[in-house]
Order: C-alpha cells, then structure tokens, then sequence
C-alpha cells in the first residue's frame, strides 16, 4: 500500500502541475513517511516543521498580503461564511487555524447585532412596561450584549495568536469589558489534536486553515468530536476552478504575480511560492466533500464562490 | 403527480357514487356544535403537543398524492427515532429535519416564523442551535412544514367523520355546512399562531416556494371536495376549486384582521361566502336555461322577421 502510494508522488516542481494525480496523495490514509509540501516530497515533521516556519515569518505581514493577493476579496468570502453560519446569541464558536482572528471578529459583530435585534423586538413587545423596568431591563442585558456566545481561537502557531491578541486589542474586543464570562479566549493548540474535550461546540470553522493541516483526515475527525450533536463544521477553503479559461487566468495569476508580492511586501517570495503550490495540491470540492463524510458528518454540502477559486464546506453533526 | 392523483380521485368517487345522491334533509344544530367541539379540541391537542411525531404515523399513510411535502419523505418511515441522540442514527436526515421542525412550532408565538424559533426547537431535541442551519434562514420549511401538518390533521379528520357516517353513527352533512365546517376546523388550527401568520403568508408568496404553497393549498381543497362527495351541484371540476379557494383565502384574511371572540365574525363571513357559492349555482343553472330561452327567443325572432322580409320582399 505504502509503496503504491509512493508512485504517486510528483517530485520537484512543475508550473500547472494538474491536480489529477495530488489528490490521491493527499487522502491522508495510507500515507507513506513521505509527503507534499508545495510541490517538494517530504516526511511528515519536515513539513510540519515547514509550514510553522512559513507561517511564523508571514505572521506580522499576513493580513496585509490577503488583502494584497486577493484585492481585499477575502473579506467578502469571510462575511459570506458568517452569514452562512448565521449564528444565534449562544453559539459557541470554535476558529480552528484561525490565528489572526478574522472570523472570530466577525462572528462576535454578528452576534451583536442579532442581539440587538433581538432585544429592540422584546423591548417593542414590553411597550407597556413602566420607565424603571425599561431602565432595569437595560442593566439586565448590557452584560448579555452577546448572549452567551463565546469565540475560541485556536491555532497550531504562536506568532499568529499573538497578533491576534494585538489586532483584538486594537479593535477593542478583548474580553472583560461588557462581558460576564471572557467571549473571546486564544488557545495554543493542533487540529490533528484539539485540546478539547467532547461534544463542546456549536461550530467548527475553519477558514484558510484545512490545506496546512498534515493529516486531514485527523483534523475532520477532531472537528467531529469537539461538536456538539446537531453542531455544524464549515471550512472556508481554496478550492479548484473548473472553468477552463478562468483556470488558465487564474493560474497565471497565482504562479506570476503572487510570489512577486510577497517578496514585494513581505520580503518573502519562498512562503507566498508555498502557498500557491499548497493551493494547487489541495483536494477539489467533491473529493473534500467525500472525506467529509467520512468523518462522519451529514448533510454534507459545498458552494462555490468566484466559480471554484474558493468554496465553503458544511457539515452536520446528526 | 397532483393531476394523476387528482384524476383518479375523481374518477373514483364518479364510479362509486354515481350521480344519485343522498342528500340529509336536516342536520340538528346539536351535531353542528359537536363537530366543532370535537374539532377544537384537536386543535388543543397541537398546541399541548407539539412533539407529534408517533401520531405523525397516523396521518402519513394517507390516499394518493397527500401534500408533496417539500421534504421527500423517502419510504415510509416504519420507525421513528424516539430514545434520543442515538436514535439519530437509525433515522433519515429527513425524520430528523421533520422532529426538529415539529418541536419548533412551540416557539413560533415568540419568535415568528424563522431560524430562531428552529434554534430553539433543536435545542429542546438536545441539539445544537447550529443545526437550524439545515434549513433555509427565512423559516420557509418550517411553514411549510406545519401547513402540511394541518393539512394532514384536516384529512384525517374527514376521514374520521367519514367513517362515522358509513357506520351510521352520524348522518350526512349538507354540502354548504360541510364545507363550513371543513374549512373552520381547518382555519381553527391558525388559531395558536395567528399574531405570526401574516409574515408566514408573506414568506409562501415568495416566488421560491409558491410551487409548494400552492400545491399544498390545492391538494387540500381537493381533500375538502372528496370527502365533500358528489351533491349535485352544477360546477364543474375547476370551478368547484376555484370556488372553495375563494372561500379559504379570503376567509383566512378576514380571520387575520378579526378581534371579535372566538372569531365568530369569521365564522358568519364564511357562512355567508358558502351561501353565496351555493346560491351562485343554482343562479348559474338558471342563467343557462334563461339563457337558452333567450337566444332560442331570438332565434325565433330573427328568423320571423327575415321570413317577413323575404315575403315583403316578394310580394
């Protein structure tokens, strides 16, 4: 099995490598010792040991180089997997390689404003009310003003919690000020490996982060386990564009331009040339979606954003 | 699927019950009033349980083309997954979707018709809020769902009556008055969401699920004319439809709008629609033969008076 899957290995680099032979790769299975990173061959600590290393100089410059490589695009898809979660005021949120917080911030504006909704509803419904209940009912909920929803960031790097921590300082949404319990909290941790216990969670994202990951199959299965039933896994991530001329476009885009970028504004050509590479050897959507079930979720589905280059995968615990 | 299952319904009461019909000549207001206390009383039993799944079983094996409910049931479900999270297992995606749904019911006086009001009913099943984001975020599939159910209630109860006459426990109801009660007890089931149904009215005219909506909205007519039988009246097949939507719409909008107690203004506004609809047919019967004798008048007349010309015309 080990020596069969060996054959499958592409070594040394090519440009539009097609991803035809990768996938089978990457099942995560029966993996021999050896594995991709980009489009060198190498063991399993090596590349772990790698992409720490790739994301522990991008660290500093990461979100200036999405906003760069993607014309700001990002954030839209961001918004667009939020708004896909469509979170209550209670959720309790998991952001798995979610290092400088992008999700997390969002979920908790989100929730915010739904619970703000929310209480103008309740607050129209008790127009009969007098001015001191009115008053006390304001008390009651400014320490509620997220209603128990609770963000938990959770990423393999250090460099990229703490900018993390810097950038939710900075924006104000560190913990303590209007809440009871602490709804932001940042822990140190690996997918392959959550430092969870059981059925604790009501979603498990995660967003730009499932293509580092060593061993896929592992991080699903966590993610299976840290939910709650009924709990949701959605994992925002790269994906294959089918579209032929786009494709064409799209990788000249990829190959040309960012690496150029990134050694522009992040000094770095190395890391952005990982980056592409990784992106390509990523499984396509139906094949993650199969891996998915596997891991025994249900109602597994996928959706397409700018025709393939991104898709959200959704997942129920059921 | 609807137009086949229609037709065959049609075709088979024409067989059964041919043309001559038993018409009851009188029906005591003593039954009248039995009907609707054995249907309110339905309708309480929604509102105390709204986690109905076993007694789903009995309103689901039910004749030809029931509701396509947008949810495709799959075979029919010989078990339902009653003991909790493991149960889940062993039960479609589908069974699951539907118990949520039914235990969202209970939320919707509070939070309408959306995807709160089905956070919490997942969470009463032990679920995380998170599974509400199976459905769609406008709470369409809730209300469809629970239009379905009612739908599912009202046949069940006609049945039931139905049965009741066969046996010679109770006598046949005149068209008008079946219709009325028919669509009252159906009407009754609103009751507990009343405050909500116009946002759940506005959420069926949505072009994405007025397929469904009105689907379910003629499968239940069709119900109503079934068990209605053949009296003989002179509409035909769509007209017949047509009408009694008429009725059920507009009574419906008037229920929305009424503050009187116990809706009696709604009940009186829907009498006098099914009075009206009778009356129109039998104007409808006259207004032919009139007709006839009309234009055969002018015919007559017509020919007289060429005759006359062709006469002058000669002499």
């Amino acid at each position: 099995m080990a020596a069969a899957c060996r054959l499958w290995r592409r070594p040394g680099r090519a440009l539009l490598a097609g991803p035809g032979a990768a996938p089978r790769a990457l099942r995560g299975l029966a993996q021999g010792p050896e594995l991709h990173f980009g489009f060198q061959t190498v063991t399993e600590e090596e590349r772990r040991e790698k992409i720490y290393q790739v994301f522990e100089s991008v660290a500093k410059k990461y979100d200036v180089m999405n906003d760069s490589m993607t014309l700001g695009i990002h954030r839209i898809w961001k918004d667009i997997l939020i708004h896909k979660m469509n979170p209550s005021p209670g959720t309790l949120l998991l952001d798995v390689a979610g290092g400088t917080g992008d999700i997390a911030f969002r979920f908790i504006n989100y929730v915010r404003s739904v619970r703000e909704r929310q209480l103008q509803r309740k607050l129209k419904h008790h127009q009969n009310l007098s001015w001191q209940e009115i008053f006390e009912s304001y008390q009651k909920d400014k320490c509620n003003s997220l209603g128990d929803s609770q963000v938990v960031v959770c990423d393999i790097n250090r460099e990229m919690l703490k900018v993390g921590k810097q950038k939710a300082q900075h924006l104000g949404y560190s913990e303590g000020k209007s809440c009871v319990v602490p709804c932001l909290s940042w822990v140190l941790g690996n997918a392959e490996e959550l430092p969870f216990d059981d059925d604790k969670f009501d979603v498990y994202t995660i967003a730009f982060g499932i293509r580092n990951v060593t061993r896929i199959d592992l991080a699903l299965q966590e993610a299976y386990r840290v939910l709650k039933p009924g709990g949701r896994f959605l994992c925002l991530e790269f994906s294959h564009v089918s579209n032929p001329v786009l494709s064409r476009l799209y990788d000249l885009y990829s190959f040309q331009v960012i690496p150029v970028l990134g050694e522009v504004i992040a000094g770095d050509w190395k890391s952005y040339q990982y980056l592409v590479e990784s992106i390509r050897r990523f499984p396509p959507q139906e094949e993650l979606k199969e891996m998915i079930e596997d891991a025994g979720f249900f109602k597994v589905d996928y959706e397409n954003l700018n025709f393939g280059i991104v898709a959200i995968h959704s997942g129920f615990k059921l | 699927k609807m137009a086949a299952a229609g037709a065959l319904r049609r075709a088979g009461w024409r067989l059964c019950r041919g043309r001559a019909v038993l018409r009851c000549q009188h029906s005591p207001p003593l039954r009248a009033l039995q009907a609707s206390a054995a249907l309110r009383r339905v309708s309480d039993e929604h509102k105390k349980e709204p986690l109905t799944s076993p007694s789903q079983q009995q309103f689901d094996p039910h004749p030809d083309g029931h509701q396509p409910e947008q949810e495709p049931q799959g075979p029919r479900p010989s078990y339902t997954g009653q003991g909790g999270q493991e149960s889940e297992d062993y039960e479609s995606e589908e069974q699951l979707q539907h118990r949520i749904l039914t235990a969202a019911l209970e939320f919707v006086p509070e939070h309408g018709w959306t995807a709160e009001a089905i956070a919490e009913g997942a969470k009463t099943l032990g679920l995380s809020v998170a599974a509400a984001g199976m459905f769609h975020s406008d709470g369409s599939e809730l209300i469809l769902h629970f239009v379905s159910e009612c739908n599912a209630k009202l046949s069940e109860l006609l049945e039931q009556e139905q049965k009741r006459v066969q046996l010679g426990e109770a006598e046949k109801k005149p068209t008008d008055e079946f219709l009325r009660d028919a669509v009252e007890a159906r009407l009754r089931m609103l009751i507990p969401y009343i405050e909500k149904w116009p946002q759940a009215l506005s959420i069926l005219l949505l072009p994405r699920n007025i397929p469904s909506s009105l689907s379910l909205l003629t499968s239940m007519i069709d119900d109503i004319w079934h068990y209605a039988g053949d009296q003989s009246t002179d509409f035909n097949w769509y007209t017949r439809r047509a009408v009694l939507t008429g009725i059920y719409n507009t009574t419906e909008l008037v229920m929305l709008q009424d503050s009187s107690p116990d809706f009696e203004d709604t009940w009186r506004f829907l009498e006098n629609r099914v009075a009206d609809a009778m009356t129109m047919s039998n104007t409808a019967s006259q207004v032919q033969s009139t007709g006839e004798a009309v234009v055969q008048g002018l015919m007559g007349a017509a020919v007289t008076v060429s005759n006359a010309e062709t006469s002058r015309a000669v002499r």
